[in-house]
């Protein structure tokens, strides 16, 4: 396998971490967010700090996984205060604060960002098969997850909080449980995006980035695993396909963008869905 | 004299903000849709003032043709791109939203040059008055003086005349004002043409302000004014109007007192996340639905 | 779960052989004609930093051209292979990797900022791939290894000279100052602060902006009630023009220092009148009677439509450099190139002759400064003291 390949493969593999994980927040338990890039971007940062005081591979997933993990909890309380028309803004808002705050921090590197850090010693393609098996469980993990009842639990207060208490089942404890768990893996990716890059620079976390991950998941389909990986494989390779546009890359890119909501808004899921649906009928 | 250049800086960008911002909460009343492509329509906005300032001399024909050729365009997003994904949770459109500004966004600087554009003749940007030590400029008082006759016209608008009452009645009880005849497309058109106007004469406005047009002028604010609607408690013009004002002042003091240690861009969230935590139905109380 | 698995396994499969399709298909588009000598060339072609990778990019093409014009090296034509990196380190290390991989790159210009450069840099060390990275300013970039070289002076070091022009040559005491944040605009101001007490100079306050900004009510405010004997900023031409413009509008009359990216004829054109009198740092001096500045000037400007800038003058001189080297290596060999460019004395950049590069192959260079006058780019100098700014040795 070239470096190249394997370089994007990983990014891929990254790339998916991400997006299933928001899906888990946002699919799954309606809770919109468009503030991932800071919990990847936490991860990303404890994950360095971690690697640099240590050089220790675990650690440094450790640190990952909690940094991004506390930070989504602390947001998932913030959650249960707002409307949800709020939480989509104040999740923002979130990203927003994460990177203007970590650019002036000089204990964090400031604008130079954290470099130095230590290669993990598993050589390129090493790193690029432990993403793609840290990949692999996290897509394992959610269709797990959606299958369970705690997945249930958190469609139920998706769709109708008030259905949903009527049932037993707490909205409070299980939005929080979706947004720990989501930003944890968040957290994860960020460590392994430190890895793969060896050095960060807060650019790399901004609101862009969120976006781009919540576009995975609409275009996937919101909720569906499967299509948010393809979303996230696709997306992340299609800037790659049409590098021959050169100068006109993200002009294409921003029209697809478009035009895939507007022909398939239910997202690859439902396309997908709806083809079954026809050829059952035909 | 210092406080008080603090915050004629913070009024007149305050001004810019909440005429930016109209549109955007309007569009949330009505639709539920976070329209974050309106900062396209604000570029757009700049852009054509100084095209057209550029070619004919005169910046008055570049905001003339401004205010004709974005309210067509507003209309046309929300033709082609929102009407169809209205059945569809309200990040559908929000992505697509976005996926359009990413495009015009290339598309401006594909077409108007990665340089971007400045004035040819703009005496205005150069041009300042000193009152007892305080400085204020030509575009300053410009900004101040349009956003208040924009406001107090869209004020008599909507209380005095038909039509802007069945605007109003439609944003905060869409169904009853349906009950009453008033047709609720229209309105919607009416909305996008009249947010998309606003916000091309505060494009234009920042563009004087600057003397340069580039792809990415309308970037930051679109994002501030998101937040500027959920201070403003989304759909409402009055509390819109204070966040903006308010929000143009805290970042005016902020930058200078808080500004070693968070990025002045950040300071619109931070004051929303904290409010929010104080109230969490917003400035203004909650918006009946 | 069995099945789920292998659903999971024949996606990856899936994914992997329409990658590796790609891959192929992008190497026969690639396919150069033979015999040439490839260089690589990175440079932000989309997104926001597309404003200098555009002038980068005209820039590498006419030397390349030139190059070629003059018989090109080593009897064969130099081929320039071009990626978009948009100034980001993800894409940065793809094309690098892609470079190397698929084109089989060994030498590269990198046309781009420091989070490309910086994320570029290792990955090209570790193939042994030669890279001049002609205007990222973050340490990092050098100290990848020794196959890296740099063609613009470091941020700390701009700052102190900059320390010692404003101290000795202007005579100012009480600066305040402006530093854009971003790695550039921190570093360079990083070291002015340090170097300002050498000279006599004295920080009255200090403020900061975003790269986004174009307004500075707050800071004009704040610099007006300072009341300095200067005012130093960091920025580029965008940033600066506005900046320059609205302190000039409430009244402050001092001098304006200006750094290095603050260097584009656009900067004038933005910033009208008030432009008049800035003083800008590590500039190029435009009028010097040199014939091949005075042609890239009028070439430049008629492919581009604008005069060139700083990034343009570098990059030109970049790939230029690249093809000396070779040429004095004889050998389009990596290891030779690299060699004979850490040897290089006394070269012609377009700014002027730069001395060599230490032992961390950073350039050593003496520091133009131009002055705004009527409207013109007009030198005002240069910081020839060259130990008052050198660049660290590793």
């Amino acid at each position: 396998m070239s470096a190249y390949t394997i370089s994007i493969v990983s990014i891929i593999g990254i790339n998916v971490i991400l997006a299933v994980s928001l899906n888990m927040i946002s699919g799954f338990c309606g809770q919109i967010s468009l503030g991932h890039g800071a919990f990847f971007g936490a991860g990303a940062y404890a994950a360095a700090l971690a690697m640099v005081a240590t050089a220790s591979v675990p650690l440094a997933l450790l640190a990952g996984v909690v940094a991004g993990s506390v930070l989504g909890i602390l947001v998932g309380f913030a959650s249960l205060r707002v409307r949800s028309d709020f939480l989509a803004v104040s999740t923002i808002g979130v990203n927003f604060l994460f990177v203007g705050f970590v650019r002036k921090q000089s204990w964090l590197g400031g604008e130079m960002g954290i470099s130095g850090i230590p290669p993990t010693g598993f050589g390129a393609s090493g790193n690029m098969i432990m993403i793609l098996l840290l990949a692999c469980a996290t897509v394992v993990f959610s269709l797990y997850v959606s299958r369970s009842w705690m997945g249930f639990a958190f469609r139920a207060v998706g769709e109708d909080e008030q259905a949903a208490a009527t049932l037993g089942i707490g909205a409070g404890a299980y939005k929080l449980a979706a947004f720990g768990i989501g930003t944890a893996l968040a957290g994860l990716a960020g460590a392994l995006y430190a890895f793969f890059t060896q050095f960060i620079t807060v650019d790399a976390f901004d609101f862009i980035l969120s976006v781009m991950l919540m576009a995975m998941v609409v275009i996937g389909g919101i909720g569906s695993t499967w299509g948010v990986v393809a979303a996230a494989v696709g997306l992340t390779l299609l800037p790659e396909a049409i590098r021959f546009v050169n100068d006109y890359r993200l002009l294409v890119f921003g029209g697809m963008l478009v035009l895939v909501i507007r022909l398939a808004p239910g997202g690859l899921a439902a396309l997908v869905h709806n083809l079954f649906a026809r050829t059952r009928k035909a | 004299m210092y406080y008080i250049d603090l915050a004629v800086t913070g009024v007149s960008f305050g001004c810019m903000y909440a005429m930016m911002s109209v549109g955007l909460t309007l569009v949330y009343g009505l639709l539920r849709i976070l329209h974050v492509a309106h900062a396209a329509v604000f570029a757009l906005g700049a852009y054509v003032v100084v095209l057209v300032a550029n070619a004919t001399g005169s910046i008055a024909l570049g905001f003339l043709a401004a205010v004709i050729v974005t309210p067509l365009f507003g209309i046309a997003i929300y033709r082609l791109l929102y009407e169809p994904l209205l059945r569809y949770r309200p990040d559908v459109p929000m992505i697509a939203s976005v996926g359009l500004l990413v495009l015009m966004q290339d598309a401006f600087r594909i077409m108007f040059g990665e340089q971007g554009v400045t004035f040819r003749q703009n005496a205005l940007s150069f041009t300042t008055f000193d009152f007892h030590g305080v400085t204020i400029s030509a575009v300053q008082i410009a900004l101040i003086v349009t956003a208040a006759v924009v406001f107090a016209g869209l004020h008599l608008f909507t209380t005095r005349t038909r039509t802007g009452l069945g605007w109003r009645a439609t944003v905060s009880r869409p169904k009853i004002a349906a009950s009453f005849g008033v047709d609720p497309v229209k309105v919607r058109y009416l909305n996008f043409a009249i947010g998309s106007a606003l916000a091309a004469v505060a494009g234009g406005l920042v563009a004087l302000l600057n003397n340069l047009v580039d792809p990415s002028i309308g970037f930051v604010v679109s994002y501030k004014a998101l937040a500027i609607i959920v201070l403003g408690g989304l759909g409402s013009v009055r509390g819109t109007l204070v966040a903006s004002l308010v929000l143009g002042l805290v970042e005016a003091y902020g930058t200078i007192f808080i500004g070693a240690w968070l990025d002045r861009d950040a300071i619109a969230f931070l004051a929303l996340i904290v409010l929010l935590m104080i109230r969490p139905q917003g400035f203004t109380g909650a918006r009946t639905a | 779960m069995l099945i789920r698995n292998r659903r999971l396994s024949a996606l990856a499969a899936g994914s992997l052989s329409s990658l590796a399709g790609l891959v192929v298909l992008a190497t026969f588009a690639a396919s150069p004609a033979r015999a040439d000598v490839k260089i690589g060339f990175q440079a932000p072609l989309t997104g926001p930093a597309a404003t200098d990778g555009k002038s980068a990019q005209i820039a590498a093409g006419m030397a390349v051209e030139d190059i070629n014009a003059a018989g090109g090296v080593l009897g064969q034509k130099v081929q320039l292979v071009t990626y978009d990196d948009q100034a980001k380190s993800d894409q940065a290390i793809f094309t690098a990797n892609k470079l190397i991989g698929e084109d089989g790159v060994k030498l590269v210009v990198n046309g781009s900022y420091s989070a490309s450069g910086r994320a570029a840099a290792p990955v090209f060390q570790k193939a042994g791939v030669v890279m001049i990275a002609a205007y990222g300013v973050h340490p990092d970039i050098t100290r990848a290894g020794d196959y890296m070289f740099r063609l613009v002076h470091l941020g700390p070091p701009q700052g102190a000279a900059t320390a010692l022009y404003i101290g000795k040559t202007l005579g100012l005491k009480k600066i305040s100052t402006i530093t854009m944040d971003n790695d550039y605009g921190q570093a360079t101001m990083d070291g002015f602060i340090e170097a300002a007490p050498k000279y006599g100079v004295e920080v009255v306050n200090k403020y900061s902006y975003s790269l986004k900004d174009r307004q500075f009510g707050s800071i004009v405010a704040s610099v007006k009630r300072d009341n300095p004997d200067g005012v130093y900023a960091t920025g580029y031409f965008f940033t600066g023009g506005p900046l320059v413009a609205q302190l000039r509008a409430a009244g402050i009359t001092v001098p304006i220092i200006g750094s290095q990216a603050f260097d584009s004829e656009k900067f004038i054109e933005i910033a009208g009148p008030a432009a008049e009198g800035t003083y800008i740092i590590d500039s190029f001096d435009r009028d010097r009677k040199d014939e091949a500045l005075q042609k890239f000037f009028t070439e430049f400007k008629q492919r581009a439509g604008y005069a060139p800038e700083g990034v343009a003058a570098i990059t030109y001189s970049a790939v230029r450099l690249m093809a000396d080297g070779i040429k004095r290596a004889n050998s389009a060999e990596p290891d030779k190139v690299r060699d004979a460019l850490a040897a290089t004395k006394d070269f012609p950049l377009l700014e002027g002759n730069m001395n060599g590069f230490n032992s961390l192959h950073e350039m050593i260079m003496p520091i133009q400064v131009n002055e705004i006058k009527g409207g013109k780019f007009t030198p005002a100098g240069s910081i020839t003291d060259l130990n008052a700014f050198a660049p660290p040795e590793k």
